[in-house]
């Protein structure tokens, strides 16, 4: 079946897509956030909305908080105040164009995906600072500050991680690194392989202030850091969905770049009927999993700490990694 | 840009600014930063003026008074009986151990002995409400510092004890129950068994829970040399409890000056040496142990026999004064107990365990980071209706 | 940490030994040690229950006052037999230490004049004193020269009056409610609450 549409016409298209799928995704995160955590504490999470299981409770909060009041603070500075969710939002929704979940389900192939995906994604730390800013309460101002010094800290892992990664498939291009990806995956190179999956990880967890590095939002001290004074849609947007999109967005990432994506984990003739998005969403499963359990069994490091990680120990590692991937890839087997 | 700090009024000139930048000097403006009254991380209606440079604390001052309910002029209008309920209150997470100064001071006062089914009683529930107490407090501690999930846990471990509390007393939280010369009423059938199972279940998972806290890389590097509470400053603002025991004041009331039957069991104090948050955390952890040790005791050598002594048919304190102490949960809890006869008593000094500690906040505060100010407010125990009254 | 306990009996001889003649009155009264001491001399008297290595009342306690303006002195009870005249009408501040190492208590009853009560602040012994003093002074009216910051600590800045003073009176209870239930154990039994 040939469908003949312009380019403007498979540009909608493309954007619908992500406009729906991203905030369904979110919607289900929530959902198996809410699920996760409480089976992990002792308890049964939500159970009444929508009947079975209470599948329908981030529907019900989101439909909730739009009915909320808009409200601004009186001494913030009202344009940036306004815009600020909308700059963390948007940037996470771009993240979905080049995610591959099958081997041509992919919104836009860009030979330059990984490059694209690690710049998109830093540009969320300004609109940390500019809700902080303009909030006009200090408590947000300390919040946005330590965002904004983790953000910049932790970028770094996560970019040499991904880096190395690029080395070793020998592209950016998204569909050709997972495609040079083969079982045992993380485990190879040797030692390596599941270094980076280690950097990115921590790294992509100070990326979106996940416990235990959510000083910046560390509830018990500042509220919800930058976010404090936001309500409603504003709020929803800014802060929950982005949060939850944005895990799921480097769950995926995650998927792509060190478990194989959309290939079966075993390269067995049975395993292989099973189409690919299949796979993917196993293994962003699993992902969104791990991360979720690190979130909830960790106290909050203190920013000085983080930083003192991050700094004294995260980059360092990840520059003698990539030092340690380029010798692989010259003298290692394989060529 | 309008220079509110007054060392800093000549660099109001843009030029003179720009001067004091350019030769290397960074300047910074203190910030006044109120912590409260409404704050997750002060538990209830506490506020603290922090003066931070960045993240350093430089001063912190706390502001009470929120929470006064004015308990020493109320009790001083009230009949001895109709005070148990109300003192009960004060600080809510021990109910228990509050009524017992007063049912004691009576009990000097007025010449009442007490059975030993009562005593025995007594003991097993004021220990009881003390592991309560202390799950609590370490439930706050951790989430505060970010780990949420042991607070359920706690609250798992609670439900057991409230519940056998309840069986006996009628409340979960507020008990209403020990009277000047013994108990309101004896325990019911299957009590013992329920209290003990509900103990041993505390003591069989407390080596997870201190695992999953104290064995932490993270924990360890927010609360190790935090806060730190030295020996001589803690006696002079009259530090008692297990933040007292966390800097090395060897000291206990149930030890030292024992009150009902305490001098009949087998129970160590914990202390530690060092005096910062982890030491008050680890000493309010191995507290538990040390009671589940003495509810065992109490309730397998229970007695039997009456649960109220000989009171006479009004409850009169004869003319005195009496000060009685006991290890409250949270520290040393006093009552002076003025009388001059009659049915209510003249004056009461309510001396509380949390108002001394809280006294020396200022002190531990001086030079340590936001984020340690949360880490330690959560290490002091300290509860708002002990503080205010 | 008990070093060496002491008895009640002991406590008292070595307290009046160490300060001689600045207690007015010096008794025991259920095992603890009370002293009625002036207020000029009391400063002299906690530094040196404090510092003195037979005693180290090293513990702070509280710090407290008593508005004794309606108390019935008439047979002798309180802290001193024989003073009636001299203690009718008085606010007394009282300061309780405690010795960790000896297990002694020590209360120290300090008489005030009722009309315009003063007593020197203890805070530059004890520093903890500070908020019991604070606390005291908005209840009784009790003047601490001496003291760092004696602004009102529990009540607000514009509250009137001192609250604990027996002139005081509670607008809700200006007559007081008998107790509602049984009033003795034959009542209770008979059906009454």
């Amino acid at each position: 079946m040939d469908i003949d549409l312009t380019a403007w016409q498979i540009l909608i298209v493309k954007l619908l897509i992500i406009l729906t799928v991203v905030p369904v995704g979110a919607l289900i995160g929530g959902y198996v956030l809410h699920k996760e955590m409480a089976h992990m504490q002792h308890r049964l999470g939500p159970m009444y909305a929508g009947g079975w299981h209470g599948w329908a409770q981030t529907l019900a909060d989101g439909i909730k908080f739009a009915y909320k009041e808009d409200i601004i603070p009186a001494s913030a500075d009202r344009r940036v105040f306004s815009m600020a969710p909308a700059v963390i939002f948007v940037p996470v929704l771009l993240l979905f164009l080049v995610i591959p979940i099958d081997r041509t389900l992919i919104i836009e192939d860009l030979d330059v995906g990984l490059f694209y995906l690690l710049a998109i994604g830093s540009v969320g730390a300004i609109g940390v600072l500019m809700a902080g800013w303009s909030s006009a309460n200090k408590y947000a101002l300390i919040g946005a500050l330590r965002s904004a010094g983790q953000l910049i800290a932790y970028e770094l892992p996560i970019v040499l991680s991904a880096a190395a990664v690029a080395m070793l498939a020998g592209s950016l291009s998204l569909v050709t690194i997972v495609e040079a990806q083969d079982w045992p995956f993380i485990l190879w190179p040797p030692g390596i392989g599941l270094a980076l999956f280690m950097l990115f990880i921590l790294g992509a967890m100070a990326e979106m202030s996940l416990p235990p590095f959510d000083m910046p939002v560390a509830e018990s001290e500042l509220i919800t850091g930058p976010f404090t004074e936001y309500t409603g849609m504003r709020f929803i947007f800014g802060f929950f969905f982005a949060e939850t999109a944005h895990m799921i967005a480097f769950a995926g990432i995650g998927t792509t770049l060190f478990l194989g994506g959309y290939k079966p984990i075993v390269p067995w003739g049975p395993l292989e009927v099973i189409p690919g998005i299949i796979w993917f969403f196993v293994k962003t499963a699993f992902m969104i999993f791990l991360l979720l359990w690190i979130r909830f069994s960790f106290p909050r490091l203190r920013e000085d700490q983080l930083q003192k990680f991050a700094w004294k120990f995260l980059i360092p590692l990840s520059l003698a990694l990539i030092l340690a991937t380029g010798a692989w890839i010259l003298y290692g087997p394989g060529g | 840009m309008a220079i509110k700090d007054p060392e800093l009024q000549h660099l109001q000139d843009s030029s003179a600014f720009a001067d004091e930048v350019s030769e290397g000097r960074l300047v910074t403006e203190q910030m006044l930063l109120n912590v409260g009254p409404q704050h997750p991380a002060t538990h209830g209606v506490f506020r603290l003026l922090a003066t931070i440079d960045g993240e350093r604390i430089v001063r912190a001052e706390p502001v009470v008074g929120y929470m006064h309910r004015g308990y020493e002029k109320l009790v001083e209008q009230r009949d001895y009986r109709q005070i148990t309920n109300l003192i009960s209150r004060m600080d809510w997470l021990s109910g228990i151990n509050n009524e017992l100064p007063l049912a004691l001071a009576l009990e000097k006062l007025m010449e009442i002995e007490v059975p030993p089914r009562a005593q025995y009683l007594r003991v097993a529930l004021a220990e009881m409400n003390r592991i309560l107490n202390h799950l609590m407090f370490f439930q706050s501690f951790a989430a505060e510092l970010g780990a949420i999930t042991p607070t359920f846990y706690a609250f798992r471990e609670r439900e057991d004890i409230q519940y056998a509390m309840e069986s006996v007393t009628g409340g979960r939280m507020h008990f209403g129950f020990f009277r000047p010369g013994g108990l309101k009423e004896d325990v019911p059938k299957g009590f013992i068994a329920m209290a003990l199972a509900s103990i041993r279940k505390v003591i069989e998972r407390l080596p997870d829970y201190e695992d999953l806290l104290t064995g932490n890389e993270i924990f360890k590097q927010r609360t190790i040399n935090i806060g730190l509470l030295e020996k001589e400053v803690a006696y002079a603002y009259g530090v008692s409890g297990p933040i007292g025991r966390g800097s090395d004041i060897d000291m206990d009331v149930r030890r030292d000056e024992p009150y009902l039957v305490y001098d009949e069991f087998d129970f160590d104090v914990c202390t530690a040496p060092h005096g910062d948050c982890f030491d008050r955390f680890w000493v309010l952890l191995h507290e538990i142990i040390e009671s589940a040790k003495i509810v065992e005791q109490a309730l397998e050598a229970l007695p039997p026999g009456p649960i109220l002594g000989k009171v006479p048919r009004v409850v009169e304190a004869p003319k005195g004064e009496v000060y009685i102490r006991t290890e409250n949960p949270l520290g040393e809890l006093g009552f002076y107990l003025v009388s001059d006869g009659g049915k209510r008593p003249y004056r009461i000094k309510i001396r509380t365990p949390s108002f001394s500690n809280v006294s020396a906040l200022p002190h531990v505060l001086r030079d340590t980071l936001v984020a340690d100010m949360i880490a330690i407010l959560g290490s002091f125990f300290f509860v708002l209706g002990d503080v205010d009254r | 940490m008990v070093r060496d306990r002491l008895t009640a009996e002991d406590a008292l001889e070595r307290v009046t030994g160490a300060l001689g003649e600045r207690v007015v009155e010096a008794r025991l009264n259920h095992g603890q040690v009370d002293l009625v001491v002036e207020a000029d001399h009391l400063v002299e008297v906690v530094t040196i229950l404090r510092d003195d290595i037979a005693l180290r009342c090293r513990f702070f306690t509280f710090l407290s006052a008593i508005d004794r303006s309606t108390y019935n002195f008439d047979d002798g009870g309180g802290a001193g037999e024989d003073k009636k005249e001299k203690k009718v009408g008085t606010i007394e501040v009282l300061v309780h230490l405690y010795s960790p190492e000896k297990v002694f208590h020590v209360n120290i009853h300090v008489l005030l004049d009722f009309e315009k009560p003063v007593c020197p602040s203890i805070t530059g012994v004890f520093v903890g004193a500070e908020w019991h003093e604070r606390e005291a002074a908005e209840m009784f009216g009790i003047g601490f020269p001496g003291h760092p910051n004696l602004v009102k600590l529990y009540l607000s800045e514009d509250f009137e009056g001192h609250p604990l003073l027996k002139s005081f009176k509670l607008p809700a209870r200006s007559f007081v409610k008998d107790w509602p239930g049984a009033k003795d154990p034959d009542e209770a039994a008979a059906g009454g609450r």
